[in-house]
C-alpha cells in the first residue's frame, strides 16, 4: 500500500476564508499537483500549539505548509501572534534537528492558483531532498549560522 | 458566583458514535480519476465507521432521502459525504441532516473533487481521497451537537451625535418601528450643517434642509431626544448595551449659555437659528444622570473643521485672512443692499481661495501643530465648497475678482464637475501650485489698495511667478475627527491612523466596528458630502435594525468553549485573547468548591482560536473546530505509514 | 411555446453587481424576501472581473466571493441569472411587476452539476471576454472559476451543433431545444443597482478608436494583473513582450465633452495609481507614468495611496493627451502638451492604458418609466438627505447605477437603499398572514439555480 514514488506527506493548514477556497480553484482550473498534499481547513492557523507541529512530524508528515490570509486575515491580531508561534516552532525544530524549511508559513489568496502549485512543487522538491523528518543530517550549524 | 456540577462517570457515558460516510461518483468527475467502490470498501473498515455507500449524485433528492434513512433506522449518527468542495454542498447536506431531525453540525465534508478528483489521477488520486475520507470520518467520529448562539436583544437604538447623520440613522431606525435615543452635547439639532448657507453644487439652503430633517424627527413618537446630553458610562454586549447618560454636561452647559445670551428670547422647539442649529428647548438647569438600555449604537460624532495654526498662510496675524466656514457664515450675513461685498467696512475686489489647508500634508514638507499629527487625508469636500463659495461671491457681485489657488480640483461627485466648470465661466482665475511652494501671504504696505498679496508659482503657466493682490484670504480649510477621546476610551473604539473611527472592512464591512452592535455613520469614520454622509447614516441603520429586528441574533456557533473540568485556571488564554472581553477568568463554584476557571462571553468571541494554542492542558477548544479533531484527522493521513 | 412563471415577493433587485447583491443582504436581514435578477450567467458585476481593489489591495476575488456566496445561501434570497429586464412598472394592483426573460442557456440548470465536462470537450474557441478576449474560452462553458451560479451557458453565436457536449454530460443537462422562459416578478419595492460600463474605445479617434493593438483598456489590464488572469503576468497584446514602459492616459473618456461625458468617473485616478502599483511589482524596471488632469485621491486612505505610488517612482505627469498612435516596433506614441516645460511633447510607451470612464449600463426608456438624468444615470430626487429615492415611489437605486461611484461608496449606498427600501416595506403594511404562504412558493422554478450557490 505504501506509495514509494511519493517523498512523503505534505500536510496544508488553509484558512477557510483565503487559502482553501484558493486550493478550490486550483481543482477548478484542473491544475496538477502531486497527491501526497493534504488540505486541512482551518477558522484561523493561529489554533495550533508549538506541540501540534512537533507532534505531526513525529507522526511522519514530512512538511507543513501554513496557507494564511496573510494581512487580510479576518481575525484581528490572530496572524501576528501566528508569525510569532512559529518563530518558536522553528526555535523547536532546531533544537529537534529537524530542517525548518520543512515548515512553511505563506499566504494564499482565494485566486492564487498558481501560487498555491507553486508553494506545494517547491515543497516536494525539498522533501525529496532531505527525506522523512528526523533523518535529515544535522542541519543545527548550518541553520544558527544562517 | 456561577455553580457547576461535573460528574466524570455521566461524561464517559456518552453516546456511541457510529459514521455513515457517503461518497459521490458525481456522474465520472470523481469516479472517473477515482476508484469509488475501493474507496468506499476501505471507508468502511475506517475506525468508527458503520456504514459507507456510493451514489451516482450524492446531492440528489435519491441520494440525500439515502442518508436520511439510514439516520432515521438508527444505523449512523454522524455522516461524512465525499463529494465536491464544501463551499458547495456543506450547506446542502447539513440541511440533510436537519430535515432527518439530527443537528446539522454532525456533519463532516471530504473534498475529493476539487482538491482530488480534478487535480490528481490514477493510484495516488484514490490512495488521497481514502486518507482525506478516513480523516473527515475521524473528524466526525469526534462531531458534538452545536446550536447558534441565541442573544435576546433590545429593540431599542441609540444614535450619538444629532448632525445630519445622527438625525437621518435615527428617522430611518424609527421607520422600522424601532424607539431611538438621539443623544446630543449640544442644545441643538443638525450639527455643522447648521453653519452652512447654500450647499453645493445643488444651491440647496442648508436651513430648510435641516427644517425638514428635524421636524420628521422632533415629529416622530418613537425618538427620543436628549440634548444638552453625553454618554458618561457604557457597558454590555450586542443587544444589551447600558449607556449611562448626562444631562447637562460642562458642553451642555456651554452651548446653553449661548442659548441664552441670544438676541431673541428662547426660540419655540423646531425653529432654525443660523449658526446653531433647530432649537429642541432649553437646557435644564441642574444636572441630571439617567441610565438607558439599548441593543445597538451608532455612532454619528461627525468632524470638526480644521483650525489654522498661527501664522498658517497668514492666518491668526492678517485679519483679512480667515477660514472658509467663517467666510460663509459673513457672506451669508450680507443683506445684499451693496454692489460690494463688504468685510469689515472695507470692500473685497479681490478674493483669493487657498485650496487643502489642512489636508493633504505630507511627511517632510508640512508642519503639524505640536503634539497633533498631520492630516495626511483630502477632505473630500472643500473643493466643491469652495467653488460653490468662488461662484456665488462672482454671481452676487461681479465686481469681486476671485482666484483660486490649488492642487488639484477634486469635483469628482455628481453635479461637481459642473460647479468647476460654471467657476471657469464665471471667470474665476486658477492657479496650481505644488505642495511643496505653497502660495505666501504677504502683507501689501500701509498706502496699496489691497492689504495683502499672494506670491505663487503657477505651474499652470510653466511655473511662473505669479503676484496676486487681496482683499481677502479664505482659507478652504478640512475636516478633523471630532473630539471623543471619552467615547474612545470608554467605548474601545478602534481609532486609524488618520485619527478618524475605523471600521472593520471598507467594503465587506463598511459601516460596522469590531465590537458587534456598533455602528458608524457619517463624518466621525472620514470626510463626507452630506449625501455622502445620510448614505451612511442609513446604511448603518439598516444593519442596526437587522440586528434588532427579531429581537433576538443569532450568531455563529464557532466560539471558543471551556471544558471546566480539564481547566487549571492559568488563564494563560485570556493573555493570548485578541478580543476584549471575550474571556475572563471567573469563580466558579465545581461541586460546591471556589476554583478560578476561564470564562467565554460568546458575543464577543470570534472564534479565531487564538486561546486553544497556549493551553497546557486543551481545557478549551473552538467549538466545532477542535484540536482533538485536527490531532485525529492527521492520525488519519498518517495511518498508512504506520502500516 | 414560452413558459411562465410568477413570484411574490417583497422586493426585486435589478443587477447582481456588489451594490445589488449587498442590497438583497441587507433587505433579506429584514426577513424581506428578495429575488436578484443578474443579466449575466453570474453574479458578481464588474468587481469579481477585477484584480486588486484599492486602497487595501486585497484580493477583489476574496472580497466579492462571500458577498456573492452569502447571498446565494441566503434563505430569503433568489437568484436568477441570464435574465433580460423586459419591463419594470407599477401593475393596475399598486404593487410592482417585472417582467423578466430568462434567456436559454440550453443547459438545464437543476441537472448542471458544474463539473465542465461539456467545456473540455468543446471543439470551439472564442475568446473570453472575461480575460480581456486575451485569452480562449469554450463555446459552451461556465464563466469563470468563481462564477455563481456553476451552470455552463452555451454560446449560440458560435457553437456548431456537434452535439460533443450532450453526449458527454452525465446528467444530460444539455438541451439544444431550451426556450426563453418569462418570469413576473411581482414586488412592492424595487431597487436599481445596474451599475455601469466603460466609455468604448471605438468613441475616441484621437485615441486610435480602438484599433492600436497596444493601447488597451483598464478593465483588460485587470485581467493582466490578476492572478488568474490571462497570461500570468503582464504582456502587451501585439507580440507577447514584458513592457518596459507604460503609460495611463487619464480622463479616457471622462470630462470630455466630446464623448459625450463632461462628468468626472470618480475611480479611474485610483484604479491607474492602483494599476501601476501592481504594474512597479510585476515589472520592477518598467517606467510607469500617469499622464492626468487632477488627481483625485478623495477617499479614506485614498491620499496616503497616491503619496505611496510617488514615493514608488512612478511618474505623474499633468497633461491633457491629445492623441495616441502607432510607432515602431509595437510603440505607442503619446502626444501631450507639458505643463511644466511647456510646448507639444511626443514620447514612445510599449504599452499604453486608458483610464475610460463610466457610463450608464442601463437605461430605462421603453422598459421602465423611472427619470434618469442628464448624464444617464438614474436620477435621484433627494440627493442630499436620500440619494437613493428615483422618481418612482417603491423604487430605489443604488452603486454606479446612480452615478459613478468607488466600491466602498456603493457598498454604502447599498446599505442606504435597502434601508429606504424597508421602511418603505414596512410603511405598506403588508398583511401578515400572507408570509408564510408567500415565502414557500418564492424560489423561481427551476430552483437549483438558487440551491447552487
Amino acid at each position: 500500500m505504501k506509495d514509494t514514488t511519493i517523498p512523503g506527506k505534505i500536510l496544508v493548514l488553509a484558512t477557510e476564508s483565503c487559502a482553501y477556497p484558493g486550493a478550490d480553484a486550483v481543482g477548478q482550473a484542473h491544475l496538477s499537483y502531486p497527491a501526497n498534499t493534504y488540505v486541512l481547513r482551518v477558522p484561523s492557523p493561529v489554533l495550533f500549539p508549538e506541540k501540534f507541529y512537533l507532534d505531526c512530524f513525529d507522526k511522519g508528515i514530512s512538511a507543513i505548509i501554513i496557507m494564511s490570509c496573510g494581512v487580510e486575515c479576518p481575525y484581528e491580531g490572530a496572524y501576528d501572534a501566528l508569525a510569532q508561534r512559529i518563530d518558536r516552532v522553528y526555535q523547536l525544530m532546531r533544537q529537534r534537528g529537524l530542517d525548518v524549511r520543512r515548515l512553511r508559513l505563506t499566504a494564499i489568496c482565494t485566486v492564487c492558483t498558481r501560487a498555491f502549485v507553486k508553494e506545494v512543487n517547491a515543497m516536494n522538491e525539498l522533501i525529496k531532498e532531505l527525506g522523512p523528518p528526523g533523518t535529515e543530517i544535522e542541519l543545527q550549524d548550518v541553520a544558527q549560522s544562517a | 458566583m456561577r455553580e457547576v456540577q461535573i460528574d466524570s462517570a455521566q461524561q464517559a457515558q456518552a453516546e456511541e458514535k457510529r459514521v455513515g460516510v457517503y461518497i459521490c461518483h458525481c456522474g465520472g468527475n470523481i469516479s472517473d480519476h477515482v476508484d469509488v467502490e475501493a474507496l468506499c470498501a476501505r471507508a468502511g473498515q475506517a475506525p468508527g465507521v458503520a456504514v459507507a455507500r456510493t451514489h451516482m449524485f450524492m446531492c440528489s433528492d435519491p441520494g440525500q432521502e439515502m442518508i436520511i434513512k439510514d439516520l432515521q433506522e438508527g444505523k449512523v449518527n454522524r455522516v461524512v459525504v465525499a463529494s465536491c468542495a464544501p463551499s458547495l454542498h456543506e450547506s446542502t447536506f447539513r440541511g440533510t441532516l436537519q430535515r432527518a431531525g439530527f443537528n446539522p453540525y454532525l456533519y463532516e465534508h471530504a473534498n475529493i473533487r476539487e482538491q482530488v478528483s480534478w487535480v490528481h489521477h490514477g493510484r495516488p488520486a484514490t490512495e488521497k481521497a481514502t486518507a482525506l475520507v478516513a480523516a473527515a470520518a475521524a473528524k466526525a467520529a469526534r462531531l458534538e451537537p452545536l446550536e447558534p448562539i441565541r442573544m435576546d436583544v433590545i429593540r431599542h437604538a441609540t444614535v450619538i451625535g444629532a448632525g445630519v447623520a445622527g438625525l437621518q440613522a435615527a428617522l430611518d431606525l424609527a421607520s422600522r418601528g424601532i424607539p431611538v435615543a438621539l443623544i446630543e452635547k449640544s442644545p441643538f439639532l443638525g450639527g455643522h450643517v447648521a453653519k452652512l448657507d447654500n450647499i453645493a453644487p445643488s444651491n440647496e439652503k442648508a436651513s430648510e434642509l435641516l427644517t425638514r430633517l428635524t421636524r420628521q424627527v422632533l415629529d416622530q413618537p418613537a425618538i427620543t431626544v436628549h440634548t444638552c446630553t453625553r454618554v458618561v458610562g457604557f457597558a454590555g454586549c450586542v443587544g444589551n448595551f447600558t449607556l449611562r447618560i448626562k444631562v447637562d454636561g460642562e458642553q451642555g452647559q456651554d452651548e446653553g449659555k449661548k442659548l441664552h445670551s441670544m438676541p431673541t428670547k428662547t426660540p419655540r422647539r423646531g425653529v432654525f437659528l443660523p449658526q446653531y442649529g433647530v432649537v429642541t428647548g432649553s437646557c435644564p438647569e441642574n444636572p441630571a444622570e439617567d441610565s438607558i438600555e439599548t441593543g445597538a449604537v451608532i455612532l454619528a460624532t461627525g468632524f470638526k473643521p480644521y483650525q489654522p495654526m498661527f501664522g498658517e498662510y497668514g492666518y491668526g496675524r492678517h485679519p483679512q485672512v480667515v477660514t472658509l466656514p467663517e467666510a460663509i457664515q459673513a457672506l451669508a450675513g450680507e443683506n445684499g443692499s451693496h454692489p460690494v461685498w463688504h468685510w469689515h467696512g472695507r470692500p473685497i475686489r479681490n478674493l483669493a481661495i487657498i485650496h487643502c489647508v489642512g489636508s493633504r500634508q505630507i511627511p517632510g514638507v508640512h508642519e503639524a501643530a505640536e503634539g497633533a499629527a498631520l492630516n495626511e487625508y483630502c477632505s473630500r469636500t472643500c473643493c466643491s465648497a469652495s467653488l460653490g463659495f468662488a461662484n456665488q461671491v462672482r454671481e452676487n457681485y461681479p465686481v469681486t475678482r476671485v482666484f483660486e489657488f490649488y492642487r488639484d480640483i477634486r469635483t469628482y461627485g455628481r453635479g461637481q464637475e459642473e460647479l468647476y466648470q460654471r467657476a471657469s465661466k464665471n471667470r474665476v482665475l486658477f492657479f496650481r501650485f505644488e505642495a511643496q511652494e505653497p502660495p505666501r501671504i504677504e502683507s501689501n504696505g500701509t498706502g496699496s489698495e489691497s492689504p495683502l498679496q499672494i506670491t505663487v508659482k503657477d505651474t499652470l503657466t510653466f511655473g511662473e511667478e505669479v503676484q496676486v493682490a487681496a482683499d481677502l484670504v479664505v482659507l478652504a480649510v478640512g475636516m478633523k475627527p471630532n473630539g471623543i477621546d471619552d467615547l474612545v476610551e470608554m467605548m474601545k473604539l478602534p481609532v486609524g491612523s488618520d485619527g478618524f473611527l475605523l471600521e472593520v472592512h471598507p467594503k465587506l464591512r463598511p459601516v460596522e466596528l469590531p465590537n458587534s452592535g456598533l455602528l458608524l455613520a457619517g463624518t466621525c469614520q472620514a470626510p463626507m458630502d452630506i449625501g455622502e454622509a445620510t448614505n451612511a447614516a442609513s446604511a448603518a441603520a439598516v444593519k442596526a435594525s437587522g440586528l434588532l429586528a427579531r429581537g433576538f441574533v443569532e450568531l455563529d456557533p464557532f466560539v471558543a468553549e471551556v471544558n471546566l473540568e480539564q481547566c487549571t485556571g492559568t488563564g494563560a488564554c485570556v493573555v493570548a485573547c485578541p478580543r476584549d472581553g471575550a474571556l475572563q477568568l471567573a469563580e466558579v463554584a465545581v461541586n460546591g468548591k471556589p476554583f478560578k476557571k476561564a470564562q467565554v462571553s460568546p458575543a464577543f468571541c470570534l472564534g479565531c482560536g487564538a486561546c486553544v494554542a497556549v493551553c497546557p492542558t486543551n481545557a478549551i477548544n473552538i467549538k466545532g473546530w477542535t484540536l482533538k479533531q485536527y490531532e485525529a484527522m492527521v492520525d488519519a493521513i498518517v495511518a498508512d505509514l504506520a502500516a | 411555446m414560452r413558459l411562465e412563471a410568477k413570484i411574490e415577493v417583497d422586493a426585486v433587485v435589478i443587477g447582481g453587481g456588489i451594490a445589488g447583491l449587498q442590497t438583497a443582504l441587507d433587505l433579506a436581514e429584514q426577513d424581506y424576501l428578495v429575488v436578484v435578477v443578474e443579466k449575466d450567467a453570474s453574479v458578481g458585476g464588474k468587481m469579481i472581473r477585477l484584480s486588486k481593489v484599492f486602497p487595501t489591495l486585497d484580493c477583489a476575488s476574496c472580497i466579492t466571493t462571500p458577498k456573492m456566496a452569502a447571498a446565494a445561501h441566503h434563505e430569503n434570497i433568489s437568484i436568477l441569472t441570464y435574465g433580460d429586464l423586459k419591463s419594470l412598472d407599477r401593475s393596475s394592483d399598486g404593487r410592482l411587476e417585472a417582467v423578466v426573460e430568462k434567456k436559454p442557456r440550453f443547459v438545464d440548470e437543476a441537472k448542471c452539476i458544474g463539473c465542465r465536462q461539456c467545456e473540455y470537450d468543446c471543439p470551439i474557441l472564442v475568446a473570453d471576454e472575461n480575460q480581456g478576449g486575451f485569452s480562449a474560452r469554450k463555446a459552451i462553458h461556465i464563466p469563470f472559476s468563481n462564477a455563481i451560479p456553476q451552470v455552463a451557458t452555451l454560446d449560440v453565436d458560435h457553437c456548431i451543433l456537434c452535439g460533443r457536449c450532450e453526449k458527454v454530460c452525465p446528467t444530460q443537462a444539455v438541451d439544444y431545444f431550451q426556450q426563453p422562459q418569462t418570469i413576473r416578478i411581482h414586488a412592492a419595492a424595487a431597487v436599481i443597482a445596474t451599475g455601469f460600463q466603460m466609455t468604448s474605445l471605438h468613441d475616441k479617434p484621437q485615441y486610435g478608436s480602438g484599433e492600436i493593438t497596444n493601447v488597451i483598456d483598464a478593465l483588460q489590464m485587470e485581467r493582466l494583473l490578476a492572478p488568474h488572469g490571462p497570461y500570468n503576468r503582464v504582456l502587451r497584446p501585439s507580440d507577447g513582450m514584458e513592457p518596459d514602459s507604460i503609460a495611463f492616459v487619464q480622463c479616457a473618456g471622462s470630462r470630455d465633452r466630446s464623448m459625450g461625458v463632461p462628468y468626472c468617473s470618480r475611480v479611474c485616478c485610483m484604479y491607474a495609481i492602483k494599476q501601476a502599483m501592481l504594474l512597479s511589482g510585476a515589472l520592477p524596471l518598467a517606467d510607469i507614468t500617469i499622464y492626468y488632469m487632477d488627481i483625485r485621491a478623495f477617499g479614506k486612505n485614498y491620499e496616503q495611496f497616491f503619496q505611496n505610488a510617488q514615493a514608488m517612482g512612478i511618474q505623474f505627469v499633468k497633461a491633457k493627451v491629445a492623441s495616441l498612435a502607432a510607432a515602431e516596433n509595437g510603440a505607442v506614441e503619446v502626444c501631450y502638451e507639458d505643463q511644466v516645460n511647456g510646448g507639444v511633447t511626443r514620447t514612445s510607451h510599449d504599452l499604453v492604458v486608458l483610464s475610460l470612464g463610466k457610463i450608464a449600463a442601463w437605461n430605462p426608456f421603453g422598459t421602465c418609466p423611472v427619470e434618469v438624468a442628464e448624464d444617464g444615470f438614474i436620477r435621484s430626487v433627494s440627493p442630499r438627505l436620500a440619494a437613493t429615492l428615483t422618481s418612482m415611489e417603491g423604487v430605489f437605486a443604488a452603486g454606479a447605477a446612480a452615478g459613478p461611484k468607488d466600491i466602498v461608496d456603493a457598498i454604502a449606498e447599498a446599505g442606504a437603499a435597502a434601508m429606504k427600501a424597508a421602511s418603505y416595506l414596512s410603511a405598506c403594511h403588508r398583511p401578515k398572514q400572507a408570509r408564510s404562504g408567500v415565502s414557500i412558493n418564492v424560489k423561481p422554478q427551476p430552483s437549483r439555480a438558487v440551491a447552487m450557490g
